[in-house]
């Protein structure tokens, strides 16, 4: 549904997106997971044709966004990251304006918005001035403008960033319940919960792609492992000689136990473990400290900076 | 079209709700178009009585016959300029107002990602500004016309509007000044982020008006067809320029990559 091949974003000074490559399939939803700054917007003005890239190619349903355009409009929706509304107009002639820019009938087009707004617990309110309207009321309602053309790619634009904890969870649930649909949703996002919990696979980007995996591959991915070795008493005495291993990258004493920082754990892990017995350590467990998403994702981003 | 079409209703709707904007041409209406011409005739008589007011006539026009009827030309050939502040203020409040407000709001991103092509949101904002332009001064005309015709009758016995300089301003020069100031509002606005000072564009034609009713005052030049006409060349020949400009600023990436927006 979307094709991305070596995409390139140079603003006058700045490089804000530097050769991404990424396919997404149809119904996919695919997060686009990174910090600010990290090109999220710039990829979404791309790919929905608003800004033009300095080079690289677009493809949205076969088509590109210099020779297509309007057609790739008529067929996409976008939730933009500080979306506004005409404040004096009331939420229902807002969303009617901008849905009879679209070519449906204008009977779909009324159903639709009552569609929507019901869906969004917003009927009731649908005669007064958005302005009036609550942040998290207002993102329903632009959630809901991104919406009533019957979009086949919903461009999502950090669409929880800001709102009030029952706000989010309303949006993400809507969000979740898109896997049912046919609608390919582009989800960009700083939050790293909301990335994996809702899509299929997540895109890591800061300025170049860091990594493109679903949640279990990301967590299976990194190659060294943190684990613990928890001793009857007397874990300092083996400091050193755990230090001077050169699998093990950090160590760190506590108490009884020693939190260790492997590499290639398949490896080391038996050859430590005999070391410490052969040098008298009564070793009660060894347990293996899988990472959190974020230290995952903190890793990577840190990576890239070192580079 | 039919979007441009559906773009100025909306906005339309919004003018009628922003006293903002109408208290002000409501009072320059009233102002231009009928107290200060009534005033006018209504103290012709005590204009003409001034010696200043006889020189200024017998340097201007030699000896006429009727002096109270070239005064009364003279005096339309003034107020028909000074009724040029309505074609210029009108689009000059409202263009600054809308495209603003679509800033302030973030209303414009998202309206850049319907179908809705850049040259119909041009010409959307164009016509909200444009078409209240020329029906509030042609109605500020034929008010002028039916001040000046009903007061000179009762006082003087006869009606001098429409004249063709009166024809020519009010149906080609004004609507000529209030497409520029539509171009050049829709233009600085791209530029501002804040509505009284894009507003302020309109003053501009403030001074061309005060210049042009000075020299008259002067005895220094008299408007006359044939000055009308050339000024209107030269003015029609900047719209084709400020049209393309405000097409070029009403791009996509334009609009979203180098506006001015807060
Ligand atoms: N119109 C612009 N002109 C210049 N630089 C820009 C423009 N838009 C974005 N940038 C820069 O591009 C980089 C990426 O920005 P953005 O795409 O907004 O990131 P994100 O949405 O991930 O926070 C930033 O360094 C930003 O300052
Ligand atoms: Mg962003």
């Amino acid at each position: 549904m979307i094709k991305v091949a070596n995409l390139t974003k140079r603003f006058k000074t700045v490089t804000a997106v530097e050769d991404i490559s990424f396919n997404i399939g149809e119904s996919e939803i695919f997060a686009f997971l990174g910090p600010n700054g990290a090109g999220k917007t710039t990829t979404i003005r791309m790919l929905s044709t608003l800004i033009s890239p300095t080079s690289g190619q677009v493809t949205i349903d076969g088509k590109n966004p210099a020779d297509d355009g309007d057609y790739i409009r008529s067929i996409i929706g976008l939730l933009t990251e500080t979306p506004g509304m005409y404040e004096k107009i009331s939420a229902y002639d807002n969303l009617d304006y901008y849905a009879s820019f679209y070519d449906i009938p204008a009977q779909r087009r009324r159903h639709n918005i009552e569609k929507y707004l019901k869906m969004f617990d917003l009927w009731k309110r649908k005669d007064d001035p958005a302005g009036t309207y609550s942040k998290g009321m207002k993102q329903k309602l632009a959630l809901s403008r991104a919406l009533v053309h019957e979009p086949r790619i919903l461009f999502l634009d950090e669409p929880t960033a800001g709102l009030d904890p029952e706000s989010a969870h309303m949006v993400r649930q809507f969000i979740d319940s898109l896997k049912h649909e046919n609608t390919t949703v582009f989800l960009s996002t700083h939050n790293l919960e909301e990335a994996s919990g809702l899509s299929d696979r997540v895109c890591i980007i800061k300025k170049k792609i860091i990594r493109i995996a679903s949640l279990a591959e990301l967590q299976g991915s990194s190659k060294s492992k943190r684990m613990e070795i928890v001793f009857s008493d007397g874990a300092s005495k083996f400091l050193t000689l755990l230090e001077k291993i050169k699998q093990v990258s950090s160590v760190e004493i506590r108490d009884n136990r020693a939190f260790l920082v492997v590499d290639e754990p398949h490896q080391s892990n038996p050859f430590i473990i005999r070391s410490l017995v052969e040098k008298g350590a009564d070793i009660l467990y060894v347990n293996e400290i899988k990472a959190s998403l974020e230290e995952i994702y903190l890793g990577l981003i840190k990576d890239e900076e070192t580079r | 079209m039919k979007n441009s079409l559906t773009i100025f209703k909306k906005e339309i709707k919004e003018v009628i709700r922003n006293k903002n904007i109408w208290l002000p041409v409501l009072i320059v209406t009233i102002i231009f178009s009928i107290a200060m011409p009534a005033a006018m005739i209504l103290g012709s008589n005590a204009i003409l009585k001034d010696p200043d007011t006889v020189n200024f006539i017998n340097r201007m026009f030699g000896d006429v016959d009727n002096p109270m009827r070239v005064l009364m030309d003279f005096m339309i050939k003034q107020l028909i300029i000074f009724l040029l502040m309505i074609p210029a203020m009108v689009p000059s409040l409202i263009a600054p107002a809308s495209i603003l407000m679509e800033k302030e709001n973030n209303t414009l991103e998202p309206l850049l990602a319907t179908p809705l092509k850049t040259p119909e949101l041009l010409l959307g904002k164009a016509m909200t500004a444009f078409i209240p332009a020329f029906a509030l001064s042609t109605i500020s005309f034929l008010m002028l016309t039916l001040v000046v015709d009903v007061a000179s009758y009762i006082k003087l016995g006869f009606a001098p509007l429409p004249t063709p300089e009166w024809l020519i301003v009010a149906f080609v020069l004004s609507p000529i000044l209030s497409f520029i100031l539509t171009m050049a509002s829709v233009i600085v606005s791209s530029r501002s982020t804040d509505i009284r000072s894009a507003q302020g564009i309109g003053a501009v034609v403030i001074f061309p008006i005060y210049l042009i009713i000075g020299l008259q005052l002067a005895g220094f030049f008299m408007l006359n067809i044939t000055y009308l006409l050339v000024g209107c060349l030269v003015l029609l020949a900047v719209c084709p320029l400020l049209l393309r400009l405000a097409v070029r600023i009403f791009d996509r990436e334009n609009i979203l990559t180098n506006w001015k927006m807060k």
